[in-house]
């Protein structure tokens, strides 16, 4: 069990104090989870096992967790695209679909079994071979792999987690802050609302 | 029409606005209204000319299109497709191009410093690069000016370039912002916190004070901030500007005898219908900034110019520059909370200018930048794609970590540059973007000796530990002005040498960029381009293509 870094700290029970149109849309992410309508059930498998390695969340208590694969899900049915596409790698959406299967290649080469059914080491190693740049697995001729691990996978896994006010507590991030604002900037200081970190985490090293 | 828009907590541009009917012939029709179009929009029209702008998106109300949150913000931004590629492909979208009237000034950071002198004559100091049409003391009066209207605050006396001073007091800085400046004074270097930054200290006409919230990148909910939708924009309106939104421009229109005759664009209703119009204008501005200004002049061909408007040079597109803008973070033993108060907040332009002591020619600035959540995980992933704890661990000290962003000068070279895509469409159906853009030795040499200064303060500031990715900030260049019609696409005031109504007025004119944010510089010219119309055209210079510049006027 990690020790709390804020212990108790709540940003959504400064909600009040937040604007509407804010209020709405971090509200909507915590209560109104999509339901899938992108991802196969083997798909959903993989990016379950690959979300948990990346940010594991096995520790927290259920209703403490952040959904992470809906919204990514969300984000492929809708074909969403985000500015830019560059020129070596798919459309996102494909981009998933590809490296997903290419993470099974890769799982079966190095350990004989398929992504979600290794133990947390031997993905780790999966996810090590891709971050290296080489893995094995005929998608990775085609798919650039480590590419593909940062910019689309750790970034949206990354990118939905730390958009749901439970990861705000977590590393003591204030949240929204109009039209309220904050007058506490000097020394690092909290707002009396905020919390401040536990004295055994404090100047820990990662 | 009618409008009624929050631009501040305390105010509602709440007006009717004239329409032209897109039919008959305006003055000038502008595309985009950012930190060019924007401002050239607000000063023709109350030079008394006829101006219709279109902008893309829409307006952003700030009380209900603005959010204090960073994943739902993606509707300030330029999300439509480009394909990015070259050794550094550079991101696209959220941190380099806005979307809605104010352009990218609805997201920017706000930092407003002015070029230095020597900026304007790269060629002639450094022997690369090349020298503006324009030196800095032509450009001065318009900085001045700028500073007032968005208005800018800073100190009073800012001490490098051609030292100047600001019209508002600093800005009060946060924790995260005097690491900057407590590591700079230990080193001896000088440096200066509170500005040049367009957020006022106290309140501005109808505009509040900054409440310190943090979030300028999401937009100014506050309206403390100065963006060209409010510092610029209800004025042009006021003075009988159009600013048409939801309207993407494909096409410049030109007649038989090769001129301008108006702009074509899909305009999408409230429900959702999507029509071709065009609007007739007398003459036309193109202002989409450094990818959207070259994409529409290449997508405008036709029998008489089969590669493109206005590019004879070959150079519609060309010289395409980034700034170096790689994010350096320390984390500190001390809480520091980033995420107070403005990100834009102290710098250092100490390593601005040529130093004989480099292995590079020009420099860089550092300035303080301050990551919010998901960008500092991306920061930590980006570095070297870290997961798991390790990942969790990092993030959980997010209250720990200072960041510096190092601004440095890339040279401009026509290997870096915009072209069409050859199958890529964007959701309109209008051919995309294919931006191309590598790193070259002097870009290698200064990028590595900022980043080595960056760490050097925050570890003067007390880090125990630095990090940095590479990363890259602003986009300009590709319509470069110059002297003659085989060195540039335009002449010193924005004007295509090919076509003599059609302008350019963005950042696409930068021959070169230095080490400041641009939107300054773009607004200035933007202004002094306005001031040389309001003469120009009563005279009828717009009939006549552009002479080139007398070698011995240069």
């Amino acid at each position: 069990m990690r020790l709390e870094r804020y212990p108790g700290y709540r940003v959504l029970d400064q909600r009040g104090h937040w604007d509407d149109a804010t209020r709405r849309i971090v509200l909507d992410r915590v209560h109104n989870v999509p339901a899938f309508a992108h991802f196969t059930p083997h798909q959903r498998h993989i990016l379950e096992a690959l979300c948990e390695r990346v940010l594991p969340q096995a520790h927290k208590p259920p209703e403490r967790r952040i959904p992470i694969v809906p919204w990514i899900d969300q984000n492929c049915a809708r074909d969403v695209v985000e500015g830019f596409r560059f020129d070596d790698m798919p459309p996102t959406r494909q981009a998933w679909d590809e490296g997903l299967a290419g993470l099974d290649e890769t799982a079966r080469a190095l350990h004989g079994a398929p992504f979600a059914d290794l133990d947390g080491t031997r993905q780790d190693d999966v996810l090590r071979a891709v971050r290296a740049g080489n893995p094995p697995g005929a998608t990775w001729e085609r798919l650039p792999a480590r590419r593909w691990l940062i910019y689309v996978a750790l970034r949206q896994i990354s990118g939905v987690y730390y958009a749901h006010p439970y990861a705000w507590d977590e590393i003591g991030f204030g949240g929204p802050a109009y039209p309220r604002g904050y007058f506490a900037l000097n020394h690092g200081e909290p707002e009396p609302w905020e919390v401040r970190e536990a004295p055994a985490a404090r100047g820990s090293q990662p | 029409m009618k409008l009624h828009v929050h631009l501040s907590s305390d105010w509602v541009l709440d007006t009717e606005m004239r329409e032209y009917p897109p039919r008959e012939p305006v003055d000038f029709c502008i595309v985009g209204t950012g930190a060019g179009g924007g401002v050239l929009a607000q000063r023709l029209a109350r030079y008394g000319f006829s101006v219709v702008a279109l902008e893309a998106g829409p307006w952003h109300d700030s009380e209900t299109d603005m959010v204090s949150d960073e994943a739902g913000s993606s509707r300030l931004y330029w999300n439509d497709l480009r394909i990015t590629g070259g050794t550094e492909p550079l991101e696209l979208g959220a941190n380099n191009s806005g979307r809605g009237v104010g352009g990218s000034t609805v997201h920017y950071a706000a930092f407003c410093p002015r070029l230095h002198p020597s900026d304007f004559r790269v060629r002639t100091l450094d022997g690369v690069a090349t020298d503006w049409p324009l030196d800095y003391d032509e450009l001065e009066p318009y900085y001045v000016q700028m500073e007032r209207e968005y208005p800018v605050s800073g100190p009073a006396r800012w001490p490098w370039g051609k030292p100047h001073g600001y019209p508002y007091a600093p800005l009060q800085a946060g924790t995260a912002g005097l690491k900057l400046v407590e590591g700079c004074l230990r080193l001896g270097i000088r440096v200066i916190a509170g500005g040049p930054v367009a957020i006022p200290a106290g309140r501005v006409g109808k505009r509040p004070h900054c409440i310190m919230r943090g979030f300028c990148l999401l937009g100014c909910k506050v309206g403390a901030k100065s963006s060209i939708h409010l510092s610029h924009i209800p004025d042009a309106i006021a003075h009988g500007a159009e600013i048409r939104t939801r309207c993407m421009a494909y096409e410049v229109a030109v007649d038989v005898e090769g001129r301008a005759t108006g702009v074509r664009y899909y305009r999408t209703f409230d429900d959702g219908r999507r029509v071709a119009e065009e609007q007739r204008a007398r003459a036309v501005v193109v202002a989409g900034y450094a990818i959207e200004t070259p994409r529409l002049l290449l997508n405008s061909t036709s029998g008489r110019f089969p590669d493109g408007l206005a590019n004879s040079s070959g150079l519609v597109g060309k010289y395409l520059m980034a700034q170096a803008g790689p994010v350096v973070w320390g984390r500190f033993p001390e809480p520091v909370r980033q995420y107070k108060a403005p990100p834009a907040c102290a710098s250092t332009e100490e390593y601005y200018e040529t130093d004989p002591r480099n292995d590079f020619v020009r420099g860089y600035a550092l300035q303080t930048v301050a990551p919010l959540p998901i960008a500092m995980a991306h920061l930590l992933v980006d570095e070297n794609g870290r997961f798991g704890e390790e990942l969790l661990a990092a993030m959980e000290d997010y209250n720990h970590y200072a960041a510096i962003g190092v601004l440095g000068e890339i040279l401009p070279d026509a290997r870096n540059y915009v072209s069409i895509h050859p199958t890529a469409k964007d959701q309109y159906g209008i051919p995309t973007s294919y931006v191309h853009f590598n790193l070259f030795e002097n870009d290698r040499r200064m990028m590595a000796a900022g980043i080595a200064t960056a760490r050097r303060v925050l570890e003067a500031a007390g880090a125990t530990e630095t990090r940095y990715v590479r990363r890259y900030a602003h986009l300009v260049g590709t319509c470069r002005m110059g002297f003659t019609p085989t060195d540039s696409v335009v002449d010193r005031w924005g004007r295509s040498w090919d076509v003599p109504n059609l302008f350019v007025c963005d950042g696409s004119l930068l021959p070169t960029q230095g080490s400041a944010n641009p939107a300054l510089t773009i607004s200035a010219l933007a202004a002094r381009t306005a001031d040389w119309l309001r003469r120009a055209v009563p005279r009828g210079e717009l009939r006549n293509r552009p002479a080139a510049v007398a070698a011995a006027a240069r």
